[in-house]
């Protein structure tokens, strides 16, 4: 088991019932497959530095989680399959840190 | 291109040229490593103050050479720095 996070980037002009089905979603695919959500952030509608698929805008969803391989891959073939998710980054890390939130002043 | 080219060698040519041509934008970068000292911010993605402080106007990455970045702090920044760039961050 080693420690991950995932950001994941929506389409701008979703009401606000379809992010909250993304973010429950994505955290029981984890949940599910052999991993564990240890903290979920959201960074809120953010300015994209450039235009990603048509879109100026972007709404960021951060997990920090725990998982193996399956989870990892699970992952990667749902997103995949998803319309509703432009961009997603996964990252490796030996240690989480759930102090810090480099996104929380902007709200 | 051939501006730039003349600048950098005036730059180099003296270290009170180069200060007084920084002033504007990069006039903070001492001659030691700003990553390297105590208490030093870490360097990572969601950083992003930290990080836009290392590109150009034209969102290229700052050679250490101008910001005096140790070698080993500045792969992690380029790392960092394209991650950050994936998610339209930068």
């Amino acid at each position: 088991m080693s420690f991950y996070e995932n950001t994941l980037i929506t389409r701008q002009d979703l009401p606000k019932s379809e992010l909250d089905k993304i973010k429950e979603k994505y955290s029981d695919l984890i949940n599910n497959n052999s991993g564990k959500v240890v903290k979920i952030e959201e960074w809120g509608l953010l300015n994209l530095a450039r235009k990603i698929k048509r879109y100026n805008k972007g709404f960021y969803i951060h997990y920090k989680f725990e998982g193996n391989k399956e989870t990892l891959n699970e992952i990667n073939k749902k997103i995949k399959i998803d319309d509703l998710i432009i961009r997603h980054l996964i990252v490796k890390y030996k240690n989480l840190d759930t102090k810090n939130e480099y996104f929380k002043k902007e709200k | 291109m051939k501006r730039k080219g003349r600048k950098f060698q005036k730059k180099s040519s003296s270290s009170l040229n180069k200060l007084s041509l920084f002033q504007k934008n990069e006039g903070r970068f001492g001659k030691s490593c700003p990553l390297s000292v105590k208490n030093a911010p870490t360097i990572d993605y969601k950083n992003i103050n930290l990080l836009k402080k290392y590109i150009s106007e034209n969102d290229k990455i700052l050679s250490s050479k101008i910001t005096s970045v140790s070698s080993g702090k500045q792969k992690k920044l380029t790392k960092e720095i394209k991650k950050a760039k994936i998610l339209g961050l930068l």
